[in-house]
């Protein structure tokens, strides 16, 4: 529960100290003319922003500055904030609001990541006491609502709330829980890209097993290589299509907004720029996304080969085709997977 | 099919080992992982992280497979929502109940018994009746 009156300090100058306090006081008159009657007081709604702010401010070595904190500040669901203050705050108006604006949005979230009618409404029922809080700390009463900051909407929060309730309910009741098993009834199945055909058999001939051997272990170390050569964002792209078999539509779903991060460097990366950067992200732009990530690993893939392995370009085509075609026995990377997965814990 | 990506042999041939190479990465997740909290995780998903604060996300969910996956089904859910087209609002139209009763409902469910101790919080009854229809005038 947020302490009334708790001020947590911020690291920046005291003019930025000023015009966050001025910001964040506006706000506040703003949420209190929409909802007069939820009981936060100024000091209590700033304590929370004023800790959102502060992780904000820590989650970078650079600087704040005035323009970045009037964007963060401009991004905040403020009436969101304000209401789950209240809430939080036991509240009793708030909570009123809260159930009825957002409880039937809850239920239909449940009843749609739920196997069963009976664990949705328990689902519900669960988050509606974190959400009261029914743990008391120090004397008081932990209320879930305390650590909703106002970054995305409440609805959004509350969704990944329920996902994750559903997550523990489910691990609750076995030893090994699959994530994919957890939510295998949600979305829209599995179709996913289309790979190449390994390539009739020619090479194979020309080859014996110890230069075959060789060329599985330089290939195992450039793809890996190649990947790590790339930044976390065309990663992630290549994760969320390759791993999570997201679809093109799906990925073009996540950069939507014209605020998001991923869809910001992609678009600050291509040098011809997208023709209507603040439109819509179709899924034709995704692809070619992807398409990029495909080519700088392919680069990247073949310099490895030739600097490290000493492969010329015929040897490098070699390799490419065996690898190729040694996907279709799931065997390529069985050893490295050993290799890693020793001493890890998977979720 | 939607998800064809039109490539040439080569780069073909390494979307193929890519993939294979990512799923055998697919469960990783370092132990002793600390996951993103839920209120970023939902920001992620919606665009509303800046850059600041959304490169060491983005860096985790690389690294991470459950926030990865939590942000996946995030997604699915969204669209499938979107596609429902059903205005959630219409969905549950009755009068909400007030959150003592939800509670005591809950608890009742809980405990066997509806147990008063834990709404200590609420605030003084009117002494009339007609508390709702003030709420409804404040709105």
């Amino acid at each position: 529960m947020i302490g009334a009156g708790e001020r947590p300090k911020l690291s920046m100058n005291e003019e930025l100290q000023k015009h966050c306090d001025s910001a964040i006081e506006q706000m506040f008159t703003r949420c209190h003319e929409n909802a007069p009657n939820f009981g936060v007081t100024p000091e209590c709604f700033g304590s929370s922003l004023r800790a959102t702010v502060a992780r904000f401010a820590g989650s970078s070595d650079a600087e704040l500055s005035k323009k970045e904190l009037d964007d963060f500040l401009t991004l905040i669901q403020a009436d969101d904030l304000f209401m789950a203050v209240a809430c939080a705050n036991g509240n009793e108006r708030s909570w009123w609001e809260f159930d009825h604006q957002h409880r039937a949005y809850m239920e239909r979230v449940a009843r749609h990541l739920a196997r069963t009618e009976v664990d949705a409404t328990d689902v519900v029922d669960t988050v509606y006491e974190q959400l009261y809080g029914t743990r008391i700390v120090d004397g008081e009463r932990v209320s879930k609502f305390a650590t909703y900051s106002g970054r995305g909407s409440i609805r959004g929060w509350l969704r990944t709330v329920i996902w994750h309730s559903l997550v523990d309910r489910h691990r609750a009741g076995h030893d090994e829980v699959s994530l994919d098993e957890m939510t295998e009834n949600v979305g829209e199945g599995m179709a996913h890209a289309s790979f190449a055909e390994p390539p009739a058999g020619g090479e194979t001939e020309m080859v014996d097993q110890i230069t075959r051997d060789r060329y599985k272990k330089v290939t195992v170390a450039a793809i890996e290589n190649a990947f790590n050569t790339l930044e976390d964002h065309e990663k992630l792209i290549l994760l969320y299509y390759h791993v999570e078999n997201m679809k093109l539509r799906e990925i073009s779903r996540l950069v939507e907004s014209e605020d998001s991060p991923l869809r910001a460097w992609f678009q600050r990366k291509s040098q011809a720029r997208e023709s209507n950067p603040a439109g819509r992200i179709h899924e034709s732009t995704v692809m070619r996304w992807l398409e990029k990530c495909y080519s700088k690993v392919l680069q990247s893939f073949n310099a490895k080969l030739r600097s490290d392995g000493g492969l010329s370009d015929e040897e490098i085509t070699i390799c490419t085709q065996l690898a190729t075609q040694d996907l279709a026995g799931n065997s390529f990377f069985r050893n490295l997977t050993a290799t890693r997965s020793a001493g890890e814990v998977s979720n | 099919m939607e998800n064809n990506i039109q490539l040439n042999p080569q780069e073909l041939q390494i979307q193929g080992l890519l993939d294979r190479y990512l799923a055998s990465q697919a469960k990783r997740t370092a132990s002793g992982t600390t996951h993103v909290e839920e209120d970023s995780l939902s920001a992620f998903v919606e665009g509303t992280l800046n850059k600041r604060e959304s490169a060491s996300i983005v860096s985790h969910l690389v690294d991470c497979g459950f926030c990865r996956h939590a942000t996946t089904e995030l997604v699915r859910l969204d669209l499938a929502f979107a596609e429902d087209n059903i205005p959630a609002a219409a969905i549950g139209s009755s009068e909400p109940s007030k959150i003592s009763e939800v509670l005591s409902g809950l608890f009742a469910k809980i405990f066997g018994t509806s147990d008063g101790a834990v709404f200590a919080h609420e605030e003084p009854k009117k002494e009339s009746d007609d508390s709702d229809e003030d709420d409804k005038k404040d709105q």
